[in-house]
């Protein structure tokens, strides 16, 4: 029938057509080596340890590089460890001046950017390398505003970087007075005033060794080539898709701890106690823009673990500790971890309207049903907040709650409107919030709050953003009420305290443009303070004169699930750790069988 | 009789012709009044909201049961009949206040788009030239930009306060953004026939006895093809119905009032814990509309435009 | 022949040069500066946000000016030195690496479409005005009124993970066509419905005309008259509108793409909306802009060909 000209033609076109599309790939890791199988519910914005600053690349980014310490794995309080650090920093007197050796023999990953495509080893010019370009002015750089005036000479450096043409002509062999190389293996490190977050400060992954070579070898593609020390390298990254990293066979190697918390042993998560690491041979992280399909992949097996979204407590978890029916049949396991952070809707205090009327504002506090809010949104598994430093940090008051105005109680909430009516002289004008999302949850979380407000007689107005618009509105101080939430990186609280000294008024971290002359000072003093019960006595005082104030409600701190397969084993989830894959283990045969358990459940 | 009474007599007999063939088709009728259904409830919805919006029947905000979470279909009421959302509101009071909003983008967003199509592409077809070059530049400028960009690209300035002092968030935000970027094809529709029908008789006529241009345009030609207008009107509405459930996937719809978009979003993360029937309500209720009016603007087509009709 | 390609090639560059201004209008005139707080990182000083704005060029004039942010802007097109986006990734291979899976996403589909439906349209053309033509007119319509989030939600729930038929997510583990199997076929569900009824309205005005009664009553066969006379004569209109169509195949879908993670083209727009990276949306929309004229030009230069009624004068 196929006689006519055109016809043939097409059918060759649909023929030839998918050749021309790249088709199947060789697959990277080998399908017998195990592979674990992760989500990110976004996409990593850079692999370039320098400019990280977004949860997902840290994800991906810790397993790759290593900053001088880190946190241990088991044991909780959370301690500090060395990572490529040997041993601890010796401190002098005035809390001004670091020693710190790092471990000999750390070889970077293998890569074309060294001689002979073979890692060199490091020493400790590239973690000096690593806080000069953090200061160089022309590459724009996400971490910098936090190591301004912290680091003699550092800030020098920065202002001196201005005149070249663009990041790669900076010549960095300047010296910065307090980044000094003692010999290959030491640094010393000079400070401007005492900081006592400093060791964790460099546990930050953008203070891993950075390679010269590479930087200067790749330029902007340094973002997509991560050239690390750790114990994974980055095998492919198809952007906004996925990412493949594998074992990185220069890595100086490392055993799993022998110790952990109490409990630890029952949960067999010392099971593998000194033994080599990693254990995982690649890790496969799918991003996923949609909770639908990476909640489906889960239950069918195609991702080891997961985080539970909002949406999907109810199917997982039935009681108040235990899996629904459905997720215990398939053999999935929970485990719940705190995870210091608080949820809060702030005031800007410039504002007319709620600035100077503080019986407006503790209404607000009092009109909305903590309780029933972390019902809603979180299956009663969130803790109310009554402050601003969240359970799981060294200075949190266990007696916050006393404070007052963090309870559910709509009658005196009317009591206050009409207080604060008085104070207006008029009845109080419809309140706008600013909303930093517009998906299901943001917009399901907005019509609570204004149902809350209803509730009490007044109205608010929700206007759901876009991110970039968001951070532009309530930096420029053009917010009224805005939505908003701070997860913990260390277990100090200083940041969160920050929130609310004048000197950090937005585009800083005080969002709120609250002011206390009293406040300040106190924070000045706490600021060069080292952890001691003093210094959590002295950040509860700050706490509490912050609440008389009321800048924000403070709604909710977070206790984070993670859902695993009984397959993936050693699952701790950590606070403010990342690099956690090469303690990881995977039982492959147990996962193969999946399939057939969920053939027998069906 | 002058030749404006002529036009009229030729434009009342193909409408009333229209009607005449359009009546004895009972199931483009019983489309009809499906679709003047929708209609109706939507301005009763109008009305209602605007005397008093905490009337029963309209008010979905109003909290069903003890608790503020999820129930499932039960017939225990009216009003429970497609369960509840996550706050205990009805869903049903919630699909049918959606038939407001999605009218009324439609309608507003068809509007505009005939507002800013229609004189432009009279224009360009009547006066050609320079006029003519002018306008096929931007609608060519325009339809060379991929929809979905274009739209959510408006959405986007519209949302902001940069640009008019105010912000254009919620439904006009939405209706102005579908407006402003569709109005290219029924342009070049009309274009295309007034280009066709300028040298024509009553044309010529009109201009030897010295009508004005706008005379000839509003008086003489846009009614000669008016049906042309009403035809892409009904069968861009549908489209337009459905462009809002995307606009609201994509969070650039109003967050503040029940949609069918917002309806049909939320399920992309609850259909997984088994929450079916705020998707399924609302997709039902875009469902039965959408085919109504595609039946019954196919028919119009039929009867309107004899060059196209279908064949019987 | 030539003089006309000319010309309209010539034609190409106002309205190229109205793509660049109108897209520079709508996203620099109000996006540029949100960007800027995004790059800055937590708790930026006020001078830090300016270093950061002079690094990108915002605190130069918009338009009026020899280096305003426009001229570099059409400079950057017009030499197709497209320059990086906020992420530092070269623009032209952020493209590049999202094309191909746009492609593999949309031209199975395309193909699925085109031939179903002709295949559907000559069926229904042929028994016009039977129970079978209203049937699949029905189905047709039924199909284009269900909503397009709704297909790929109940799609995915459904199909993929209840009845275990494709799979749910992609995965760099598997065949591009394995992962793509349930999109392209949602796909061409969805964009039946129009095409049929497109179709088969073309297909209806070459049946009545009087060279198909001719060759019935030459006493051909229905199969030779359907596609070797028919088919035949209806590929013009049907060629010149596909045409017209294929330009957006490499612009993939964004909603498809997002729920069954094709690394595509509708995936890199939506990031770049979310972020303000104007500098992308503008030079895909260069490029698209580009591609549409030339297509537009292929399409008509085609119906010349296939009908020798027209020229080009």
């Amino acid at each position: 029938m196929i006689t006519n000209d055109w016809h043939r033609r097409l059918i060759l076109l649909i023929l030839i057509l998918p050749t021309i599309h790249t088709g199947c790939r060789k697959d990277p890791a080998d399908e017998k080596g195990m592979v674990l199988r992760q989500a990110l519910l976004s996409k990593p914005q850079t692999l370039d340890s320098g400019n990280m600053s977004d949860v997902y690349s840290m994800m991906v980014g810790g397993d790759i590089y290593e900053p001088l310490y880190t946190y241990h794995y088991l044991k909780r309080p959370y301690e500090l460890i060395p990572l490529s650090a040997d041993g601890m920093p010796e401190v002098s007197e005035d809390h001004l001046t670091y020693t710190i050796k790092i471990k000999k023999g750390i070889l970077f990953q293998d890569d074309p950017c060294f001689r002979g495509s073979k890692g060199r080893e490091v020493t400790v010019h590239d973690y000096i390398f690593a806080f000069k370009r953090m200061a160089n002015i022309k590459f724009i750089n996400v971490n910098w505003s936090g190591w301004q005036n912290k680091i003699v000479g550092l800030d020098d450096f920065h202002e001196y970087t201005r005149q070249f043409k663009d990041e790669y002509s900076v010549d960095y062999s300047k010296e910065v007075d307090g980044l000094l190389a003692l010999d290959d293996h030491t640094i010393q490190i000079k400070m401007v005033k005492p900081y006592p977050q400093f060791i964790s400060a460099l546990a930050d992954i953008c203070l891993s060794p950075v390679a010269q070579e590479a930087v200067n070898y790749y330029k902007d593609e340094i973002n997509s080539h991560p050239v690390g020390t750790g114990p994974y390298r980055l095998n492919k990254w198809h952007k906004g898709s996925y990412l493949i990293v594998v074992r990185n066979n220069n890595w100086r190697g490392e055993k799993y701890p022998t110790e952990g918390e109490p409990g630890d042993a029952e949960e067999g998560l010392l099971d593998d106690a000194g033994r080599e690491l990693p254990f995982v041979d690649a890790v496969y992280w799918t991003i996923f823009k949609q909770q639908q399909p990476a909640w489906l992949s889960f239950q069918k097996g195609l991702l080891d673990s997961k985080s539970i979204p909002k949406d999907n407590f109810k199917e997982a978890i039935t009681s108040e500790t235990g899996l629904s029916e459905e997720m215990r049949e398939r053999n999935i396991r929970l485990v719940k971890f705190v995870d210091p952070s608080v949820f809060w809707i702030g005031f800007n205090m410039k504002d007319k309207v709620l600035g100077n009327n503080l019986p407006l504002r503790k209404a607000i506090s009092l009109a909305i049903d903590r309780e029933r809010f972390i019902d809603i949104f979180f299956n009663g598994h969130h803790v109310a907040a009554h402050g601003f430093i969240a359970p799981g940090r060294d200075s949190y008051d266990p007696e916050i709650n006393k404070c007052g105005y963090s309870r559910y109680d709509p009658e005196q909430a009317k009591l206050l409107i009409k207080e604060a009516e008085l104070i207006c002289g008029d009845s109080i004008a419809p309140l706008k919030l600013n909303m930093p999302g517009s998906g299901t949850f943001f917009t399901q979380y907005g019509q609570f709050l204004q149902r809350s407000f209803e509730d009490v007689g007044l109205t608010l107005k929700v206007d759901y953003m876009d991110l970039p618009t968001y951070m532009e509105q309530t930096a420029k101080g053009k917010s009224q009420l805005f939505a908003s939430s701070a997860s913990a990186v260390s277990p100090d609280s200083l940041d969160v305290l920050g929130m609310f000294a004048t000197k950090n008024f937005a585009p800083g971290s005080n969002l709120f443009f609250y002011s206390n002359s009293e406040f300040d000072k106190l924070y000045e003093e706490g600021e060069v303070m080292f952890p001691s019960d003093q210094r959590n006595e002295l950040y509860r005082k700050m706490e509490r004169m912050v609440m008389e104030d009321y800048p924000a409600v403070f709604l909710n701190h977070r206790v984070s699930y993670v859902l695993y397969h009984d397959w993936n084993r050693n699952v701790k989830p950590h606070a403010f750790s990342f690099g956690l894959t090469k303690y990881r283990k995977i039982d492959v045969e147990k996962r193969n069988k999946y399939k057939d358990l969920l053939r027998s459940i069906r | 009789m002058n030749e404006d009474n002529i036009n009229s007599f030729q434009r009342s007999s193909l409408w009333h012709d229209a009607f005449r063939r359009l009546r004895r088709r009972k199931f483009a009728m019983v489309c009809f009044w499906i679709v003047a259904g929708y209609f109706a409830l939507a301005v009763f919805v109008y009305i209602a909201e605007s005397i008093d919006p905490t009337m029963s029947a309209i008010n979905w905000k109003e909290q069903l049961g003890q608790g503020m979470e999820y129930q499932r279909p039960s017939l225990c009421s009216v009003k429970t009949i497609f369960g509840t959302n996550f706050l205990g509101q009805s869903t049903l009071i919630s699909t049918l206040y959606g038939v407001k909003t999605a009218l009324a983008v439609a309608f507003a967003a068809s509007v505009i788009s005939i507002m800013i199509g229609v004189p432009l592409g009279a224009a360009a077809g009547y006066f050609g030239g320079v006029v003519d070059d002018i306008v096929v530049w931007i609608y060519s400028t325009l339809s060379n930009i991929p929809w979905i960009i274009l739209v959510m690209a408006f959405a986007v300035v519209l949302n902001d306060d940069k640009i008019m002092g105010g912000k254009l968030s919620g439904e006009p935000g939405v209706y102005l953004a579908i407006g402003l970027t569709s109005w290219v094809g029924i342009c070049r529709l009309i274009r295309g026939e007034i280009i066709k029908r300028k040298e024509s008789e009553y044309v010529l006529a009109a201009k030897a006895v010295g009508c004005s241009n706008s005379r000839i345009i509003f008086r003489h030609l846009l009614p000669n093809v008016f049906h042309i207008i009403i035809i892409n009107f009904s069968l861009r509405f549908v489209s337009f119905i459905h462009m809002e459930v995307i606009i609201s996937f994509l969070g650039l719809g109003d967050a503040n009032k029940p949609s069918w978009g917002k309806m049909i979003s939320a399920a992309s993360s609850e259909l997984t814990r088994g929450i079916w029937w705020e998707m399924t309500a609302a997709t039902m209720a875009i469902f039965v509309l959408s085919l109504a009016l595609n039946i019954f603007g196919d028919a119009l087509r039929d009867c309107l435009d004899p060059k196209l009709r279908m064949e019987r | 022949m030539p003089a006309y390609i000319i010309r309209r090639l010539l034609y190409m560059i106002p309205i190229v040069f109205g793509v660049l201004l109108l897209t520079f209008l709508l996203f620099n005139v109000v996006g540029a500066d949100q960007a800027v707080y995004r790059l800055a990182g937590n708790n930026p000083t006020p001078e830090i946000l300016d270093d950061i704005r002079h690094e990108l060029g915002y605190d130069k004039p918009l338009i009026f000016s020899i280096d305003s942010q426009f001229v570099t802007h059409v400079k950057k097109a017009v030499t197709f030195n497209f320059g990086k986006a906020l992420d530092k990734e070269p623009i032209i291979d952020k493209l590049k690496n999202g094309v191909p899976y746009s492609l593999a996403l949309t031209v199975p589909m395309f193909f699925g479409i085109v031939v179903t439906s002709v295949s559907l349209a000559i069926l229904a053309a042929f028994y016009r005005g039977t129970w079978f033509d209203r049937i699949i007119l029905l189905i047709c319509v039924a199909g284009m009124s269900f909503p397009y989030l709704s297909y790929i939600i109940f799609g995915q729930y459904f199909i993929a993970y209840k009845y275990d038929l494709f799979q749910i997510y992609f995965s760099p583990q598997r065949s591009i066509w394995s992962n793509a199997a349930l999109p392209i076929l949602i796909g061409i569900v969805v964009g039946i419905g129009g095409n049929v009824r497109f179709y088969r309205t073309v297909m209806l005005d070459e049946i009545n005309s009087g060279y198909i009664r001719t060759a019935f009553a030459k006493g051909l066969s229905t199969r030779v008259v359907l596609f070797k006379h028919l088919l035949k004569n209806a590929m013009i209109p049907i060629i010149t509108n596909t045409v017209l169509t294929l330009p957006y195949l490499c612009l993939g879908s964004l909603l498809l793409e997002s729920f069954f993670g094709i690394p595509g083209i509708g995936g890199i727009t939506l990031d770049a909306i979310e972020s303000r990276d104007f500098s992308v949306i503008s030079t895909m929309t260069f490029i698209f802009s580009i591609l549409f004229v030339i297509f537009n030009l292929i399409s008509d230069v085609c119906y010349a060909f296939a009908d020798p009624r027209i020229s080009f004068d």
